[in-house]
């Protein structure tokens, strides 16, 4: 170790000098450092925009102070033909915070105080409080919403003890139709992550903000998905002067966009129809569509069971979800439209226009001893005592299976196929509502397409009585029943009157199909509906609706007014089955439908026109599982099967109702008249205590 | 108006009085008086509240400081080791009994008052080592077996605040005591090696010892803008205010960052940052301009004290003030982590406000008294 004396008052003189110095160099970085962030402001602020003189963190401060508050646009409202609001945007009261300006440490407690000031439920608290520390920070978080006035006045009032929380009015969707309008309406929903994600990933950033707002709200089925982007509206904002706590400290009134409402929409429907249609159909798990047989126009467009559209609106739970999910009757399954079933003896309508059309001439007969034999096997006729000789009316009336199979070998399965598409079957109609099923009309190239055998000839025999591989929607039933009915105009279905992408009405093609044919399936028709032994006719011959033939004004009479002509229908009814019974079954007892499970039963159909003096109104319906023979009508033959006994009395109600009312032949409501209607006073709180 | 007295003790009150170092005293006030100015403005412009108090307190203080500065300077050297180990005992205290506010357990509440040993710590170190080194032979001095004591004198009451956890001052403390024995010799060859195992320690530290909030006080630091709105909004929020006010600021009362709460703890540790808004880069440098002149000048006191606890002490407050003040400054710009050390004087809060005025009670007294040889106690 060195012993050289170190004086160390000198030492610690330079050593003070050292870190003096060393002091003055820090001094020195720091007052760099400041002068480089205003430079850096300054050079940024040259560049950019002269008009703004902005700089990096110029505009930080002014997006600090400034916040852009996003005013989600009212949704364009749906009206039903006549202006019955279907769809509509009202006003909703509710509490949100924003956990990070609450804090984190604070959430829980804070929660709870709104929790005992609104008194929610111990659970709900409890799942707001975790819903809220999993959000992001500065997301908006909704505590609850539908408040009451006294319930609002209430969280206003305490406020100032509760940082970060908020009382604000929004706006809601809300159907009021409740269950009626579920399937063709669809509902709305806040965006999922996966929809912000495909946003993000398209890079952009600005939607996505947008989309996480919590008062955005998208379609998510039926027409409130498939016209998003006309009835959505356009966002606006407004600039608010925010301190740090969001608290609102002044309103910036000149840099406000005003949301541009969505587009209105006015639907084809008839509201008090469609809820006929679905009370009638109350308990049952079917479709029933009625349509213009003129114009396209829809009707109805209604499928049992319904659910609340407004349960889905502020997200419903997973439970509940899965409740309507599981349920057999599949509520949630739009059926008018995505539902496929075997027509049935209702496509004998197609059969018999496809045979006379052929050349089978209506005179034509066939004996029916209750089976026909072909290809080495026996084709039943469902009436097992067969119907004896049986000309196309009969056969019609009557249902007869073995008159269909013998005209449709003469006619052929393409024959057949084509008269199916002609008359709308197996073809995707775009009515603005997604998961239309196109069905399925097998033909030759659709065999081909599907299978490597060559395709049987008696397949012919299986179309003939709807049955095999053919597969229609209720909706293509109902333009099947209403291009016969109109003379063979191809009119297409439409469900929005007027609305985005909509156009004046075109005039429908002609088919290329005899007008013989045509006259006499729907004379058949006539018969199953309104002569005594068709099918229907317990259900469907005396509808207790009368007409003056000189104006064709429609009354209402349990008996005939003088004067007055009968108002008659005409239709066909279809059992479409779903299983066979089985020889183990027949063997334990089960004989009939009935006895079988639910699940098993056969479909029951219906397809009508009215009224037969002037062909209007075509109208199709399914009831799942309808079959039974149990019921059985004085007055008919035999069995019934299970389209006269579950699907015709509904039909018959729904076409009396339409036939009375008539809704083609009203004044139907424009957007512009009903939102004139509406516009002057937007909706105010009822300020004053109950 | 400096002093610059030759030889001779000062005996009478009043000629001690007119002997005081009053450019301090004056450069003391001036901050003082700016911070009365920027709460003043934090109260968005009412006296009522913390700049009433800020200046009241300060005015009581600097009275007994001024009083204080008048007992003979060798009170210090007998009360250096009480004082230190007094207060490494309240920092244990503070373990076992401290009130924890803010996530941390820095507080002993005595009753009436509740108090930071902590920041008594700050003076305290100084005041020990200066003593230690007053009394060490000079042979030994800079030596590594005689080093050990200080280091141990540093090294316990730093655990114990890192412990609270208040790295701010753990670091203010380590920078103070090792800045004491680099100025009372210690030698190079020790410091080099030193140095280097000091940022390998800090590297391990940052992974083993650190706090997550500590950590990502740092990572913050590092890339203040991947999370503006959590950990980086303080540094984000101070440079915006910064950068935007320009040379001259956006004038008194107005800094729409400050006046409209986006900044964070602007009453305490980022006042500075207000500062900067609200009378910009000329505002910035004015205030930096008096604390480096009283820095330079608590300096002139300890080259000019003739004892060596006379000048360890006065430099030791001399680095301790430029901690505050380069820690301080350098985080609310962002070139440091932030680590909540306030601008002493300035920044709202008592007991920074007493360690600093304490610590100039020392200097002022040191100075007043340098003619004084202090080779023994008073009290024995």
């Amino acid at each position: 170790m060195s012993t050289a004396k170190r004086d160390l008052h000198s030492v610690f003189s330079r050593r003070a000098l050292l870190v003096s110095g060393g002091a003055t160099v820090m001094m020195g970085a720091i007052v760099s450092r400041l002068a480089y962030l205003q430079a850096e402001n300054a050079a940024t602020s040259f560049a950019r925009e002269r008009r703004f003189g902005a700089g990096v963190y110029d505009e930080g401060a002014r997006d600090n102070r400034f916040d852009q508050r996003i005013i989600a646009p009212p949704r364009g409202v749906l009206y039903d033909r006549f202006g019955e609001a279907l769809a509509v945007t009202s006003p909703d009261y509710r509490v949100t915070l924003v956990p990070e300006q609450v804090g984190r440490k604070n959430l829980e407690k804070v929660i709870a105080q709104v929790g005992e000031i609104l008194a929610m439920q111990p659970e709900t608290v409890a799942r707001k409080t975790r819903e809220a520390l999993a959000a992001k920070q500065s997301d908006v978080v909704i505590i609850r919403q539908g408040l009451r006035w006294d319930e609002f006045s209430a969280i206003n009032v305490r406020l100032p003890e509760l940082p970060g929380v908020r009382a604000e009015s929004s706006l809601v969707r809300r159907y009021p139709q409740d269950i009626a309008f579920a399937h063709p309406i669809g509902y709305v929903q806040k965006p999922n992550q996966r929809e912000i994600d495909t946003v993000l990933a398209a890079g952009d950033q600005r939607r996505a903000v947008y989309l996480r707002n919590p008062d955005v709200r998208v379609g998510k089925s039926g027409l409130e998905a498939s016209l998003e982007n006309d009835i959505h509206g356009e966002a606006g904002w407004r600039m608010v002067e925010v301190n740090a706590a969001g608290r609102v400290v002044n309103e910036l009134g000149g840099e406000t966009r005003d949301p541009k409402p969505g587009r209105g929409v006015v639907l084809t429907i008839d509201a008090e129809v469609q809820r006929a249609a679905m009370e009638r159909m109350a308990g049952l798990s079917g479709a029933c569509v009625v349509m213009d047989v003129l114009t396209g126009d829809l009707i109805a467009m209604a499928s049992s069971p319904g659910f609340n559209p407004n349960e889905f609106v502020n997200g419903i739970s997973t439970a509940r979800f899965k409740e309507l999910n599981e349920d057999p009757y599949k509520p949630l399954f739009h059926k008018a439209v995505t539902g496929a079933y075997s027509p049935g003896s209702t496509f004998k309508i197609c059969t018999g226009i496809a045979a006379l059309d052929a050349g089978v001439p209506t005179s034509y007969r066939v004996n029916c001893p209750g089976y026909f034999p072909f290809g080495g096997r026996n084709f039943h006729c469902w009436q097992r005592k067969g119907h004896g000789s049986v000309d196309m009316h009969a056969a019609m009336k009557g249902s007869c299976d073995c008159y269909f199979y013998q005209v449709a070998l003469r006619a052929g399965q393409q024959s057949l196929a084509d008269h199916a598409r002609m008359l709308g079957l197996g073809v995707k109609y775009d009515i603005g509502v997604p998961s239309v099923s196109p069905g399925v009309v097998p033909d030759k190239a659709w065999w081909e397409s599907k299978r490597r055998d060559p395709m049987p000839a008696g397949i012919v025999l299986n179309t003939a009585i709807g049955q095999g591989d053919l597969l229609a929607s209720p909706l293509q039933l109902a333009v099947m029943m209403a291009r016969v009915a109109n003379g063979g105009l191809e009119v297409k279905p439409r469900l929005v009157r007027e609305g985005p992408g909509v156009g004046p009405l075109e005039k429908p093609r002609q088919l290329p199909i005899n007008q013989e044919a045509l006259k006499a399936v729907l004379f058949g028709c006539f018969g199953v509906a309104s002569e005594p032994g068709g099918t229907s006719y317990r259900s469907t011959g005396n509808l207790g609706l009368w007409y003056d033939p000189a104006t064709n004004a429609v009354t209402e009479s349990p008996t005939q007014p003088p004067g007055l002509l009968q108002v008659q229908m005409g239709g066909k009814t279809g059992t479409a089955q779903v299983r066979a019974i089985t020889a183990a079954e027949r063997a334990r007892g089960v004989k009939s439908n009935n006895k079988l499970e639910w699940r098993m039963r056969d479909h029951a159909l219906y397809v009508c026109y009215g009224p037969v003096h002037k062909p209007r109104y075509a109208c199709a319906i399914v009831i799942e599982h309808g079959g039974s023979d149990e019921v059985r009508f004085p007055g008919t033959a035999g069995y019934i099967g299970g389209g006269s006994a579950a699907a015709a009395p509904i039909a018959a109600d729904v076409m009396r109702l339409v036939m009375l009312k008539d809704p083609s032949s009203r004044a139907v409501a424009s957007v512009r008249s009903l939102e004139a209607r509406n516009d002057p006073t937007p909706q105010k709180p009822d300020r004053s205590p109950a | 108006m400096t002093m610059m007295s030759s030889a001779g003790r000062p005996r009478g009150v009043s000629e001690k009085l007119s002997r005081l170092n009053w450019t301090i005293i004056t450069l003391l006030c001036a901050l003082a008086v700016t911070g009365v100015i920027m709460h003043f403005s934090v109260a968005e412009g009412s006296w009522a509240g913390r700049p009433l108090a800020h200046g009241s307190r300060f005015a009581l203080v600097l009275g007994a400081v001024i009083a204080i500065s008048l007992l003979d300077a060798r009170v210090w050297l007998a009360i250096a080791y009480p004082v230190y180990f007094g207060t490494l005992l309240l920092l244990v205290g503070v373990e076992f009994f401290g009130e924890t506010r803010m996530g941390a357990t820095r507080w002993l509440d005595l009753g009436p008052v509740s108090l930071q040993p902590s920041e008594i710590m700050k003076i305290g170190i100084v005041l020990a080592l200066a003593r230690y080194f007053q009394n060490l032979e000079p042979r030994h001095a800079g030596t590594l077996l005689w080093s050990i004591p200080p280091l141990l004198m540093i090294g316990a009451p730093v655990a114990l605040v890192m412990k609270q956890p208040d790295l701010g001052t753990a670091l203010m403390i380590t920078f103070a005591g090792v800045g004491i024995m680099f100025l009372a010799g210690l030698r190079w060859r020790y410091i080099i090696p030193a140095a280097g195992a000091a940022i390998g320690g800090a590297v391990a530290a940052y992974f083993f010892v650190l706090h997550q909030y500590q950590r990502d006080r740092i990572n913050t630091f590092i890339n203040p803008d991947a999370d503006p709105l959590g950990t980086g909004y303080h540094v984000s929020q101070s440079k915006i205010a910064i950068g935007s006010a320009g040379l001259f600021g956006k004038g008194y009362l107005q800094g729409s960052q400050s006046q409209l709460d986006f900044l964070p703890e602007k009453h305490t540790d980022f006042i500075f940052t207000m500062i900067g808004e609200e009378f910009g880069l000329m505002g910035a440098i004015a205030v930096l301009g008096l604390y480096f002149a009283l820095f330079l000048l608590t300096m002139a006191v300890a080259m000019r004290a003739r004892t060596m606890f006379g000048r360890l002490a006065a430099a030791g407050i001399a680095v301790t003030l430029g901690l505050y003040v380069i820690i301080n400054t350098s985080m609310v710009i962002g070139l440091m982590p932030v680590v909540g050390i306030p601008l002493p004087l300035i920044s709202f809060g008592g007991t920074a406000m007493l360690t600093l005025m304490a610590g100039y009670a020392i200097v002022l007294s040191i100075d007043l008294h340098r003619d004084q040889a202090a080779t023994r106690g008073l009290l024995w």
